[in-house]
């Protein structure tokens, strides 16, 4: 920009360029020490209640003149009938398709001119109708995501073509051997009654048998104010939050729902217990090695968020360094920590090439027991602690990212200064910490391994790794041998 | 609609989700103004500072002017190779260091801490706690000065075996994951820098010594063929002072050979087509594949425009295809902003189960042809006012996937100029309808048009083709 500096500046170092090539002046040959490290807070939720039972929570964020707005209902997979799996997503995905005597064309039509992104879905805990826009045209964006979720019109011909879609999208992932191990993992490792033994989007199968009635239904029984919350981040205050929300809102009735009481119980497991899932001329092989473990608000969950990131939190945590650094069988390699309601999986995953499958299960599951069973030195652990310490604040630069940690903790109930208090709990755990979790939350002789992939070429080694009780799956889940 | 955008350009390890959010959001605005100041030391490295201390995090980001178009025939996959080497060691980093000290001061691998090779460009990033930033200038100054000191045969053995596997996950092992090389290879001639994948052929990277590596380094890593951008919680003369400090020894290189010819007839001049039977995938899908004007070309804005106003759940051919007709799940169009020659606008339509290919492609081609009377005033609004959301919610992040620190290294050095992301809106503003509806009409015709219609076919599983066991 400032032209004439640099060109002075320029000149003046020219003269200094005369050294020789080689020569490092300053350089050094040891990573430079930190700085003195800058403060930094999560910005405090406020919160207030409107007169229809509608909790709002707000989190001013004025980087930009953006803010996301996620209204949030207590109406996901959890909820819904084993038979009907599927459902708490597909009628969270209808509520933009027809709304309020606008049909699905336009309403996306009015939010792409607004230039809002908008997106209605459901996971296990909840549905939501999610907008980011910029501030201008937030109240507009907002009052429009609002019809969609109060006053959804659920036109038949939508209801056909989405659901074809949940179909179809349930046959692409079911083609990939991502997709059949992350399935095959959750019914291996919870029982047959658990909502988490199952996906949020369903199956061929459920979704198949699903009805209008049962949308228009459901969206009936769960979506009301108060079984609802309304999360809004970025650059909104308090006072702007209560006229957007009294304006979008203020005319949405409903009773309070009576959510069914929920448990997800964990299958027994005694011993190392083998799935395969074949998928024939596979090139790579989805390798899930882990088991049922911690949900939010146990008190261990900074201890196991700990182990997890030591095992395979990054690319330097052991998972990584093993399979893809030192094997060089996979492009990656990392754990999957999913604290939910109460319980949550856990593991390592990665996808690893044909012919070295067998090699890179034993040594997950290698790694996986090294983990729970010796003592995680000083050093790494303090190193592992603050790469999730440091990066913390990277990670809620975005409204969106900032939202997604507020909706985790209104979801499951944590302390409304969980991320306030974040760094300082992650900082707080000892090596004695990742021992004693390694022995109560992590069960090493009783892990669950799966491995979708060319059985003709993998079931063979696999066996012959003598790790425990061989299943052979299909892609539903049932047992074929 | 996922497996469209992320194999575009590679990556030395999957980003997060967060970053994958970023990727595709491009940049400049009226009321975010991205200000900068701008140096060049004796070395020739250019060098941005932005200031931004919002948040306590600091990014660096430098852009390399090398990317897959320099390779030679027979050396394909170098760029994207070499990316990887990057993160093996150099004088002073022992192997697995990079990541390691970066990991320890809080960045996070893939999202605040990656490499990524592209047709025209190579760069490098971290994302971390602004006390933190002398440590990955030194990182990036030593591997830029050092790192053939330290480059072994073991070491690329085994960075080849992890492309290999980026690969087999990417493209061998994925539905349609072929679409992208097939693409290139119709648009663009045999003899023409685009016409090879990224990732490139796996007998060239079998092939590469360290020599090869080696010279390829010598050739295109050094000062006065790269930018860096330092942003965020900085103060800016401390921070000129610790650039010169860690880049400022590293000597300047001979110029880069220059490239082979780039430019192109403006249409293809004959239609392609190529049915794929995959037996990766589970329903049928259509990609047709248009040459069209470069990012560097006058006309890159119009074909900006054009991609947006074709695509989105409100656009005439998800409109047409998806919700009409019904016999798509889902409909894409995108264009890949390569800078050099031509670049490629693809629309993509997936099918449904048990869906006919041939219905779908003849759905597909009747659409593209009707969209022209969809090209209206109001759908150009629609596509400005998307740019406009695009541009902010990407400036969000200081640096990682389209942060700020990535939009200014792509002005300089695609443009020469830093301040293109500042830019942005008014060039989108300038484009007027007669100009996309020229560019259409010019376009989207059958000559210029390359299909290709996956099929389904579980039957006879593809041969593997997989390397001997190390």
């Amino acid at each position: 920009m400032n032209r004439l500096n640099t060109l002075a500046l320029a000149a003046a170092l020219a003269g200094a360029a005369a050294l020789p090539a080689a020569a490092q002046p300053g350089h050094g040959t040891t990573p430079p020490a930190p700085g003195a490290l800058r403060p930094f807070r999560v910005p405090t939720p406020q919160e207030f209640t409107l007169d229809n039972g509608l909790r709002v929570v707000v989190v001013n964020q004025p980087a930009l003149p953006i803010v996301n707005a996620r209204i949030i209902v207590k109406a996901g997979s959890l909820y819904e009938p084993a038979e009907k799996n599927g459902l708490a997503q597909l009628t969270a995905l209808l509520l933009r398709e027809g709304a309020a005597g606008m049909t699905g064309s336009q309403i996306a039509q009015r939010m792409e001119r607004l230039g809002a992104q908008f997106q209605t879905g459901a996971g296990w805990a909840n549905a939501s109708a999610q907008v980011t826009a910029l501030k201008p045209v937030l109240g507009e964006a907002l009052e429009l995501a609002a019809k969609t979720v109060m006053q959804p019109t659920f036109p038949e011909n939508e209801f056909t073509r989405v659901r074809t879609q949940q179909i179809a999208n349930w046959a692409q992932n079911q083609a990939t051997v991502e997709g059949l191990s992350n399935d095959a993992f959750a019914r291996a490792i919870f029982e047959p009654s658990a909502p988490y033994s199952r996906q949020p989007s369903g199956t061929r199968a459920t979704l198949e048998g699903l009805t209008l009635q049962d949308v228009t239904g459901w969206h009936h029984q769960m979506y009301s104010p108060r079984n609802a919350i309304l999360l809004l981040v970025g650059d909104v205050n308090a006072a702007e939050a209560r006229q957007l929300a009294q304006r979008a809102f203020g005319g949405w009735t409903g009773a309070a729902v009576n959510l069914p009481a929920v448990s997800n119980p964990v299958r027994a497991a005694n011993g190392t217990r083998v799935i395969l899932v074949d998928r024939p001329g596979s090139v790579q092989s989805g390798v899930w090695v882990g088991q049922a473990s911690v949900g939010w608000g146990d008190p261990d969950y900074f201890a196991m968020r700990a182990l997890s990131e030591v095992l395979g939190g990054g690319f330097k945590a052991r998972a990584n360094m093993n399979l893809r650094e030192r094997h060089g069988w996979t492009y990656g390699a990392f754990t999957f920590f999913n604290p939910r309601a109460g319980v949550g999986p856990f593991a390592i995953t990665s996808s690893v090439r044909t012919n070295a499958t067998d090699s890179a299960v034993a040594e997950a599951v290698r790694e996986y027991r090294r983990i729970a069973t010796e003592p995680v030195p000083a050093a790494e652990l303090t190193s592992t602690l603050n790469n999730v310490v440091g990066s913390f604040p990277n990670s809620v630069q975005t409204v969106q990212g900032l939202a997604g940690n507020m909706e985790t903790a209104l979801l499951y109930g944590l302390p409304m200064d969980f991320w306030t208090t974040f760094r300082e709990r992650v900082a707080a755990v000892t090596p004695a910490d990742i021992t004693r979790v390694g022995g109560s939350k992590v069960r090493p002789d009783a892990v669950t391994v799966v491995v979708a992939g060319d059985l003709s070429r993998i079931e063979a080694p696999i066996r012959a790794l003598n790790l425990g009780t061989v299943e052979v799956w299909d892609a539903d889940g049932n047992k074929v041998r | 609609m996922r497996p469209l955008h992320h194999a575009l350009v590679l990556a030395a390890l999957l980003p997060g989700a967060l970053a994958a959010q970023a990727a595709r959001q491009p940049a400049g605005s009226q009321a975010t103004r991205i200000t900068y100041t701008e140096e060049t030391l004796p070395n020739g490295l250019k060098v941005l500072y932005h200031v931004d201390r919002s948040t306590p995090v600091a990014a660096v980001d430098i852009w390399y002017n090398v990317g897959s178009k320099m390779e030679q025939p027979g050396h394909t996959g170098f760029a994207h190779l070499f990316e990887h080497m990057m993160f093996k060691g150099s004088r002073n980093v022992p192997d697995g260091q990079h990541f390691a000290l970066l990991e320890g001061a809080g960045a996070r691998a893939g999202s605040d801490i990656n490499g990524t090779t592209s047709w025209d460009r190579t760069n490098y990033f971290e994302q971390l706690p602004s006390n933190q930033l002398e440590l990955a200038l030194w990182l990036e100054a030593d591997r830029m000065g050092t790192l053939t000191d330290v480059l072994t045969r073991e070491k690329l053995d085994n960075q080849r075996e992890v492309v290999k596997n980026e690969r087999r996950q990417g493209v061998d092992n994925q539905p349609y994951g072929t679409w992208l090389e097939k693409m290139l290879a119709y648009i663009y001639p045999e003899s023409h820098p685009y016409h090879h994948s990224v990732i490139g052929s796996m007998e060239d990277l079998s092939a590469a010594s360290v020599d090869d590596v080696k010279n390829f380094f010598r050739t295109y890593y050094a000062p006065n063929n790269a930018v860096l951008v330092v942003a965020g919680d900085i103060d800016v003369d401390q921070a000129k002072a610790l650039v010169r400090k860690h880049f400022g020894w590293i000597p300047r290189a001979g110029a880069a050979p220059p490239l082979r010819e780039m430019s192109l007839p403006t249409v293809i001049g004959r239609p392609q087509r190529e049915v794929v039977p995959d037996a990766n995938a589970p329903v049928p899908a259509v990609y047709v594949g248009f040459r069209v004007p470069s990012a560097r070309d006058r006309r890159a804005e119009t074909v900006q425009m054009l991609s947006a106003m074709l695509s989105g759940r409100s656009g005439p051919l998800y409109e047409a295809l998806v919700r009409r007709a019904g016999v798509a799940t889902n409909v894409g169009v995108f264009n890949f902003g390569l800078v050099d020659g031509a670049d490629i606008l693809v629309v993509n339509a997936t099918g449904k189960p048990g869906s006919n290919a041939d219905s779908l492609e003849a759905a597909v081609l009747r659409e593209v042809g009707n969209a022209m009377g969809a090209l209206t005033t109001e759908e150009l609004d629609r596509a400005r006012a998307q740019a406009r959301f695009n541009l902010i919610n990407g400036l969000q992040r200081t640096g990682g996937f389209g942060g700020r620190a990535d939009m200014l290294a792509q002005g300089y050095t695609f443009y020469r100029d830093p301040n293109w992301v500042n830019t942005r809106l008014a060039a989108f503003d300038r484009v007027t309808l007669p100009d996309v509806q020229a560019l259409a009409r010019e376009r989207l015709v059958p000559d210029n048009r390359v299909i290709l219609v996956y099929v389904p076919n579980r039957a006879p599983a593809a041969q593997p083709q997989t390397p001997a066991r190390p």
